[in-house]
């Protein structure tokens, strides 16, 4: 009897697949054929199914939203990451892969200069499309109010109600216009899934809600001021599988409107939302680097670096 | 070496443990350590009896009125406590004014603006007031303040117009006004300290929550740390009254023992700390002593209240997150 | 559209589209907005910057001012006579603090050896034993420590000199006492709670003949801890004045009576000794201090 055909794409051991259990579960959402343990379920072959259906009204020739030009971030003289140059595509959905301590986090975190209270030296230019940031005569605070973050942990302001908590990046930045501020909130929190959830209890204190909704209330928080890019360091990773899921769907759709870069060490993730992937790997310094960027189908099917093809076939990470 | 067989756990090693020494003259150990929690307990009841029971004979003679009578007449035999609970109350507040500013103010730099180099330094320069013996700080206050004060701080106040409803009279020294300058050198530490770890203990992820949104530092401080701190900050308020309603001998030596009702900031007036101390050697023995006594029973169930406010206040703030060093300097500040 | 949306999603879906429109309209009023304030925003900040150094500077003042008059007006009276001769009747020159030194020596000494057992023993009681009574005497502590000293010296001369009818260096010593023993008891239960509980426990296990030992180690681990929360209490009780005010047998025995007695007087001569007496009281604690700080500090650097 002939020996099956090995299949297109590389087999992964098991235990890949359990960490989240989400492969199995989106899959079922989009009336998948294969069952949640297929020995099929590879990250590439999520995101050759995720691309499969996707289909843009228009297709974007437009200037990327951030360029990152040979970036090299250090901490009192010890580099932490470098040789990054990457440009992201407005209202697509980057990813940031790779395993932990390799500089993903950092590189994100230096796009809204974050790293200025905390001591990081950042070389190199990140623009956000025009404009330098961190040129002499920029200031911080105008950039970062173009970008949204979200973070590992979900961290809602803990003296500040719901409502409060959605309009506080408005009155940050000066709107003192209640019905602007009503407005800009419940579309924000409309878009993150959270409006009738909340709608009846919007002045109750925001520590109230259950971790998954904490989350998608800071994802609230951050996109009522209308940002052009937001940036997520490892949103789901303090999460449960449902919520986790919830959220997942959640950047699909903001995508169409905003450019996500997403932080994931979870490969199934990546492939299962992100249109680009960049990987970070560490090189023999120990020092983090882009190693390979491009769209995520080709990042996990068919990798043109040798790191690269490692890491997403498990053999290093 | 035995092992003690059977035992799976750390409570039934510890049970077991405790049997064993039991039976092995680890007893005295036990005895000892009941001792000192007993004499321990004794002390506090002690206190509070020995106290009560002195005191019974002025209520006899006063009255329960003896604690809101606004007459402190020794002399002609009026005993009552109202004046000096207001003298209290006044100087403690005006000392309150004047610290929660200023204390706020330092904790705030040390905190937020202040680099590492010169936050230290700095934070134990004003711990090591707290050190510094309330005899010493009055010392100073009578003989060199009172005479700064009286010489240009005093008539500079009675000069500006606005403040004139609370600075006028004559002033030679002795005053409300001194006095509570010097219960607020003697607090500011207790609100240092406390402030600074309240703000210093505020989430970083909260902070970043903010700048990420846009949020210039002085607003990230002022929307998120603040009020992250409420507790703590409100701890350390609490107990900065504490100490101020109890302090007597600093507060005897500038304050002018005259229990009579205050026309503004600058006349001399008494508390109850200071009405102990001034008065206690001049008491009648009998009821004198039994007054000055009441007294300080009034002045305890006073600062045990506050004080146990504040206590209650300092546990709510999240005992994790006090690391040593800074529970050494608080244990300096608080005691 | 990426992928079917769950059912839940298509509600969403809807509202989300004709509120484009109304989200472009609003981006560019918030970053109108957010150059606008800027400047304001951080106007605001500086100002408040300025006014937390000013206020740092007041915050400093007293301690400057203190340990700078105390040094100018006192050291001109420190001499090894003043520290070695006891006191003159008033109006002859001359003359010491030596019996103030003694006697502050010996109260506090007195002290020292009714606090520090009690102190120890009770912390090691409530560090060994959870519940309710351990609970109540540690809320105990945290009120004691709260009680103004003047009260601890009311309560020292209600129960040892009224019904003794005379004044005591014995309860002096315990008024002090009294004052420290909460102090320490906090301290030395901190010290020893410090100590890796695994130490404790690997003591406990090692040989429950050997608990004397197993005690010895959490008692040698915290040792700093206890050295230091101790000084502390002493510096507290060295420097107190009010719980002496009705114990001693007279101002000449205690550096803190002394220099409340000659510090009220008008006579130049007589504050020159409180200034004196000052300078060495304050001296003597800030030394105390800074020692437990040190001790502390190595503490947290050998736990790192």
């Amino acid at each position: 009897m002939r020996e099956q055909t090995e299949p297109r794409v590389k087999v992964f051991p098991m235990s890949e697949d359990t960490p989240t259990g989400l492969a199995g579960g989106a899959a079922a959402a989009r009336e998948e054929p294969s069952g949640r343990y297929s020995s099929t379920r590879t990250p590439a072959s999520v995101a050759l199914e995720a691309a499969g259906r996707a289909h843009r009204p228009k297709e974007d020739a437009e200037r990327p939203a951030v360029t990152l030009d040979n970036v090299k971030v250090s901490f009192a003289g010890h580099v932490a990451v470098r040789n990054v140059t990457l440009a992201l595509p407005a209202r697509k959905v980057t990813a940031l892969v790779g395993p932990s301590g390799c500089g993903k986090t950092t590189v994100l975190r230096a796009i809204n200069r974050l790293h200025d209270h905390t001591g990081g030296r950042v070389e190199g230019t990140i623009r956000l499309g025009d404009v330098d940031v961190y040129a002499p005569d920029t200031d911080p605070e105008l950039v970062r109010a173009r970008i949204g973050m979200v973070f590992q942990r979900p961290n809602p302001f803990p003296t500040m109600s719901i409502l409060d908590n959605v309009t506080s990046g408005l009155r940050f930045n000066g709107i003192r216009n209640r019905a602007l501020l009503r407005e800009a909130a419940e579309s924000a929190l409309r878009h993150a899934a959270l409006w009738d959830i909340v709608k009846d209890r919007l002045h109750q204190s925001a520590l109230r809600l259950s971790g998954g909704q904490q989350q998608r209330l800071c994802i609230a928080r951050a996109l009522a001021i209308e940002p052009d890019v937001m940036l997520m360091d490892e949103p789901c990773s303090a999460l449960d599988p449902v919520a986790t899921e919830k959220i997942e769907n959640l950047i699909t759709n903001l995508a169409r409107e905003v450019t996500i870069v997403l932080v994931t060490h979870n490969m199934f993730q990546a492939a299962r939302v992100s249109d680009n992937a960049a990987v970070f790997l560490l090189d023999e310094d120990r020092v983090g680097e882009l190693v390979e960027v491009g769209p995520t189908v080709e990042i996990f099917d068919s990798p043109r670096d040798e790191r690269t093809k490692q890491y997403v076939t498990g053999h290093v990470g | 070496m035995t092992v003690l067989s059977g035992a799976s756990d750390l409570a039934s090693v510890k049970a077991a443990v405790r049997h064993r020494h039991a039976r092995r003259g680890g007893r005295a150990y036990v005895v000892l350590r009941w001792a000192a929690a007993g004499i321990f307990a004794a002390i506090l009841t002690g206190l509070v009896v020995s106290i009560a029971i002195d005191s019974s004979q002025a209520i006899a003679h006063s009255g329960i009125g003896f604690l809101w009578s606004g007459t402190w007449n020794p002399t002609a035999n009026q005993f009552g406590a109202g004046i000096l609970v207001v003298g209290t109350v006044v100087t403690t507040l005006v000392a309150m004014v004047i610290v929660v500013p200023i204390g706020l103010g330092t904790a705030a730099f040390l905190s937020e603006l202040a680099p590492r180099w010169l936050a230290s330094p700095l934070s134990t320069a004003i711990d090591l007031l707290a050190a510094v013996p309330s005899i010493v700080v009055g010392l100073w206050a009578l003989l060199v303040l009172s005479p700064m004060f009286a010489n240009h701080l005093e008539p500079f106040l009675k000069s500006v117009p606005v403040l004139e409803w609370f600075f006028h009279g004559p002033a030679y020294g002795p005053s409300i006004l001194l006095a509570s300058v010097v219960l607020s050198v003697m607090t500011l530490p207790t609100v240092v300290a406390l402030s600074r770890t309240a703000l210093s203990g505020v989430a970083l992820a909260d902070r970043e929550a903010a700048m990420a949104l846009g949020a210039t530092h002085w607003q990230v401080v002022r929307e998120v740390v603040f009020p992250g701190a409420r507790s703590g900050i409100a701890a350390s308020l609490t107990l900065a009254v504490g100490r101020a309603l109890g302090e007597s001998i600093a507060v005897a030596m500038v304050i002018g023992n005259s229990p009579s009702v205050p026309h503004s900031l600058l006349s001399p007036g008494a508390t109850l700390g200071s009405a102990i101390v001034n008065q206690f050697a001049e008491a009648e023995p009998g009821i004198g002593t039994s007054s000055v006594i009441a007294l300080a029973g009034v002045l305890l169930v006073l600062t045990l209240l506050v004080n146990a406010g504040g206590q209650a206040l300092l546990r709510g703030m999240g005992p994790g997150r006090l690391r040593r060093r800074e529970r050494h300097s608080i244990t300096q500040v608080v005691a | 559209m990426i992928g079917a949306a769950p059912a839940q999603w298509r509600g969403e879906e809807a509202a989300s589209s004709g509120d484009w429109e109304a989200r472009e309209r609003r981006r560019p009023v918030i970053q109108a907005s957010a150059r606008r304030s800027l400047g304001r925003r951080r106007r605001a900040g500086r100002f408040v910057q300025v006014l937390c150094v000013l206020a740092t500077a007041i915050g400093l003042a007293p301690i400057v001012a203190l340990v700078y008059y105390t040094a100018e007006r006192g050291l001109g009276g420190l001499s090894w006579s003043f520290l070695t001769h006891a006191p003159v009747p008033e109006g002859i020159p001359g003359g010491g603090i030596s019996t103030a030194i003694v006697g502050t020596g010996e109260i506090v000494g007195l002290a020292l050896l009714m606090a520090v057992p009690v102190g120890l023993m009770t912390a090691l009681f409530l560090h060994e034993r959870r519940g309710r009574l351990a609970a109540a005497i540690r809320f105990g502590a945290d009120l004691l420590t709260g009680v103004p000293s003047i009260v601890i010296g009311i309560f020292a001369y209600a129960l040892l000199v009224r019904p003794l009818h005379h004044f005591s260096d014995l309860a002096a010593a315990f008024a002090l006492a009294v004052l420290m023993v909460p102090i320490m008891i906090r301290a030395d239960e901190e010290a020893m709670g410090a100590v890796a509980v695994d130490l404790w426990e690997a003591g406990v296990a090692l040989g429950a003949r050997r608990w004397r030992v197993a005690r010895s180690v959490v008692l040698r681990g915290a040792f700093p801890g206890l050295v230091t929360g101790n000084l502390l209490a002493v510096s507290r009780g060295v420097g107190e004045t009010a719980p002496l005010l009705f114990t001693v047998a007279a101002p000449s025995f205690a550096m803190t009576l002394l220099i409340y007695t000659e510090g009220t007087q008008p006579f130049p001569s007589e504050q020159q000794t409180a200034w004196s007496t000052a300078l060495l009281l304050l001296l003597f604690v800030l030394v105390l201090s800074g020692i437990a700080r040190l001790v502390a500090w190595r503490l947290t650097r050998r736990a790192r």
